[in-house]
């Protein structure tokens, strides 16, 4: 039985850039950094105080159909921001659903799938400690008094707004996507995990269309708290937040957390022409991989990105010559970067240093689970437009990576892009993106 | 391209019965109940008082070097230890040719516990004027809170520990899709050996949400029984007095293989898996669809994955968590799946005697459908007493039964309508 092939019809992308994939592009395309300061909360006692954050007064409801506008507040932020993204994806697309509404669906529910890449989402500090401050006797929290009362001043919903796979339930209940729905929480290989399982489930034909990125947001004191503890962050810019995240630059000194998502529609190639959708781009290979080396969180690792690059070059039929551009992981921590910049040498040889590439942490900052489907958005658009964005910060290389990047923006006439991604823990992925060619 | 075939080669599990395979299934077809008072921490006035917990465990006794573990949380040490079970079971540490690239792991494994005492008394602590200074928060956190402790809460880490452990190369995924998270895992893990992405697979699932804030979560959802003066027997699938489910924990992991790589090396193949069906329900996130179509769905697309009709089932493992609704759902489900053959295939839950592992609860259930089909038996759902009209199949009560077993049916539902069905039959 023949593979179906499935291509890139729509993206959603909400970032630090803004609401929409346009906005982003702007945003890099402009050499614009959208970090700053973070004041979501006082971060003023941490040692990072930088953040790649929305937008101030970034909310779900205005995505949310009128009848759906109630869960909202059963929605942990990186809920919200996945179910923003879902909507933007699903217009972009030109697919009527449930959540659009105006007529049919466009795909019948059984065979619209969903698959949302999440992280370990974090309990709303302020709601949780108002509760638990109900249960305390002589300043000490004390779980009698928490059993028999002290819990019941958390609504009834309160697991399920932290539940990771609520990121999914919500956008297939919205648009009543009743086909499979799976959530990856891989970290930073999550997204690339996702659309590369997508496409398999289109593929082998249990979908037509599927709804597949990531979304996160770590942007609050426990999330900076534990990437503090791991060491990734920029700790020596909050006077100059725009400059903090610089991807494989000689002055790297760790990342920033940004929040986001990015999630595209992957359709079977034949369903997209058949409806006559715009089509940015093929989904022409994927491969993963990971490290058992990961396990030492301490020490940078590549979670196995060589192998995962070359497994998706293989699946795409292509070798190391084909690849046009490369979009980057680009964390800015500096030993990896040095370990992905071994990783592109490793599998692409001479080319490495060849094909042009960029990074867009610089710009937005790390967004863990919504990474790759950003990254992927970002490849898609650079192929549709022929163009690829600067690598915002970057000014001269760091030791040992020796890629094409660029502060300015250029032409790429490219026919393959590729874009790979890996995290804390050791899993990595990468998608081999193609130009749509009628 | 044509299809691989795929079989299960080894398999391991630590839950609240049983620390190995052979003990957790004469405890189960001896209706044993793996439930008791919570001891993981002091839950005597929460609603429910008690839980079914993995009890005695030594992770030592299966990794006697385990130094490069010594951070691994709970959940993380549950599935070490099933998976050296199942590593071993397969023959895989002797065998060479086997390519660490094309060695894939699939999990659907939990959040890791939270290190419930330092983030409760920091809530407690940086509180001023009814909300959280996090400027106070983050002087004391920083020399609280432990990295390990932190980083192992996230769900990929159990995947990690696992390919440090077995030198895995190849394709790493965790899903975490509630209740049905290592049920997917699974069928994920078998359609990546049937296409050829991978050789073998170390998939299943681990989780452990028995500390204060799941049992609290669960507790607010009313979603667990609060029979505390009946604790045994206080899980009652398809029961008419059942009040909720009974949080367990575990971990479960199988050696998913090439079926012509596992002749090719002489392995003992256990089972194969023949259908996976997923769907998701979108009707709420608090509850079923009260039709059954989200379950159905994915019990007919399994059917229709492995080319089989309803008739070729001989058995079927219900999610059957003993809440009022998914029982009712689930049969009114296998009803319209199977029509009148519903009344005579025998379901049962295994719920009844170790809870509910949630993210784990799929693969431990799989585990069971081997053991059905390798012995020719089905264990029971015990505590089953007062019948209810709603839940009017063969539920297999109170006591393992003799019967062929050819082929069974594992459904998994999770919170949110996550539906997730595998089909396994027994090797020919």
């Amino acid at each position: 039985m023949a593979e179906r092939r499935v291509v890139i019809t729509g993206l959603g992308v909400v970032s630090p850039a803004g609401v929409g994939a346009e906005a982003l592009w702007q945003a890099l395309m402009a050499g614009r950094s959208c970090t700053r300061t973070i004041s979501l909360f006082d971060a003023g006692k941490f040692p990072c105080r930088v953040g790649g954050q929305l937008e101030e007064g970034f909310s779900a409801r205005k995505y949310v159909p009128r009848d759906y506008r109630k869960a909202v507040k059963v929605m942990a932020r990186d809920i919200e921001i996945a179910v923003a993204a879902a909507d933007l994806a699903v217009r972009d697309a030109g697919l009527v659903t449930a959540g659009t509404g105006d007529g049919e669906p466009t795909v019948p529910p059984g065979r619209l799938g969903c698959n949302i890449g999440a992280g370990l989402i974090c309990s709303d500090l302020d709601e949780l400690g108002s509760a638990v401050n109900s249960a305390v006797t002589d300043g000490h929290f004390d779980i009698h008094k928490w059993g028999s009362s002290g819990m019941n001043n958390l609504t009834p919903l309160w697991l399920l707004k932290y539940l990771p796979n609520m990121l999914a339930c919500h956008v297939t209940i919205i648009h009543q996507a009743k086909g499979p729905s799976n959530t990856i929480t891989c970290g930073d290989a999550s997204g690339h995990l996702t659309v590369g399982e997508a496409a398999r489930l289109i593929a082998r034909g249990d979908a037509d269309v599927v709804i597949a990125g990531g979304a996160e947001s770590k942007l609050n004191p426990m999330g900076l708290l534990r990437q503090s503890l791991l060491k990734r962050l920029c700790t020596s810019r909050n006077d100059s937040p725009a400059r903090a995240c610089r991807p494989f630059d000689s002055s790297a000194d760790g990342t920033v957390i940004g929040e986001g998502a990015g999630l595209l529609i992957l359709e079977a190639l034949e369903h997209a022409r058949a409806r006559g959708a715009k089509i940015y781009a093929d989904i022409a290979g994927f491969g993963a991989a990971c490290n058992p080396a990961g396990i030492d969180v301490l020490a940078p690792n590549n979670g196995g990105l060589d192998l995962a690059v070359s497994k998706a070059l293989a699946d795409a039929g292509i070798s190391a010559k084909d690849v046009g551009a490369i979009i980057t992981h680009g964390t800015a921590v500096p030993g990896e970067d040095r370990c992905e910049a071994a990783a592109w040498q490793t599998v692409l040889g001479d080319a490495a240093a060849k094909a042009p590439a960029a990074a867009i942490t610089g710009a937005i900052g790390s967004l863990f689970a919504a990474a790759g489907g950003v990254e992927l958005a970002v490849a898609a658009m650079a192929l549709h437009t022929a163009a690829l964005p600067p690598t915002v910060n970057f000014q001269e290389p760091a030791d040992g990576c020796d890629l094409n990047l660029s502060a300015q923006a250029r032409p790429v006439r490219a026919r393959y892009v590729v874009s790979g991604a890996f995290g804390t823990g050791g899993q990595s992925a990468a998608c081999v993106l193609k130009r749509n060619e009628p | 391209m044509t299809n691989r075939r795929v079989v299960i080669t080894g398999m391991g599990t630590v839950n609240p019965l049983g620390h190995d395979v052979e003990s957790t299934w004469s405890a189960l077809l001896a209706g044993r109940s793996g439930l008791s008072r919570t001891e993981l921490f002091d839950a005597s006035t929460f609603p429910s008082t008690f839980s079914a917990q993995v009890k005695g465990f030594d992770l030592a006794k299966w990794l006697p070097r385990a130094d490069r573990h010594r951070c691994a949380g709970r959940q993380c040490r549950f599935a070490l230890a099933a998976a050296v079970q199942a590593w071993r079971e397969a023959h895989l540490a002797g065998f060479a040719d086997l390519d660490p690239a094309r060695l894939g792991i699939y999990l659907g494994s939990g959040e890791g516990s939270l290190d419930f005492e330092n983030f409760t008394s920091l809530l407690v602590d940086a509180w001023r004027g009814g909300k959280l200074d996090t400027t106070v928060w983050a002087e004391l956190a920083f020399k609280r809170m432990d990295l390990y402790r932190e980083v192992e809460q996230e769900s990929n880490m159990v995947v990690a520990h696992l390919a440090a452990e077995f030198g895995v190369r190849g394709p790493a995924f965790n899903v975490l899709t509630a209740c049905a998270a290592s049920t997917q895992a699974i069928g994920e893990a078998a359609m990546q050996v049937r296409r050829g992405d991978v050789d073998v697979v170390l998939s299943g699932g681990a989780h452990s949400m028995i500390h204060p804030y799941g049992v609290t979560g669960f507790n607010r959802l009313t979603a667990l029984s609060t029979r505390n003066d009946e604790i045994p027997t206080a899980s009652r699938p398809f029961d008419m007095t059942r009040d909720g489910f009974v949080l367990g924990e575990g971990a479960s992991i199988l050696i998913l293989e090439d079926y012509e790589l596992a002749r090719r090396r002489g392995a003992d193949i256990l089972a194969e898996i023949v259908g996976y069906g997923a769907s998701a329900d979108a009707f709420r996130i608090t509850d079923q669809d009260p039709d059954g179509a989200g379950a159905a769905g994915a019990m007919r697309a399994a059917l229709a994955d492995a080319d089989m009709k309803p008739s070729e089932i001989d058995y079927i493992s219900a999610h059957g968590t003993a809440t009022k609704q998914n029982d009712q759902v689930e049969t009114r489900a296998v009803k319209s799946v199977f029509g009148e053959r519903a009344y005579k295939v025998p379901v049962s839950s295994v719920k009844s005697m170790i809870g509910h592992l949630i993210a784990a609860a799929g693969a431990t259930e799989l585990i069971t459908c081997v053991l059905a089909i390798r012995d020719q038996v089905l264990p029971p759902t015990m505590n089953l007493r007062v019948p209810d009209g709603d839940c009017d199949l063969d539920y297999v009560p109170n006591a393992a039964r003799k019967a062929t077993v050819d082929a069974c049916m594992s459904n998994s539902f999770g919170f949110g309508g996550q539906n997730n069905t595998l089909i396994i039959r027994r090797y020919r």
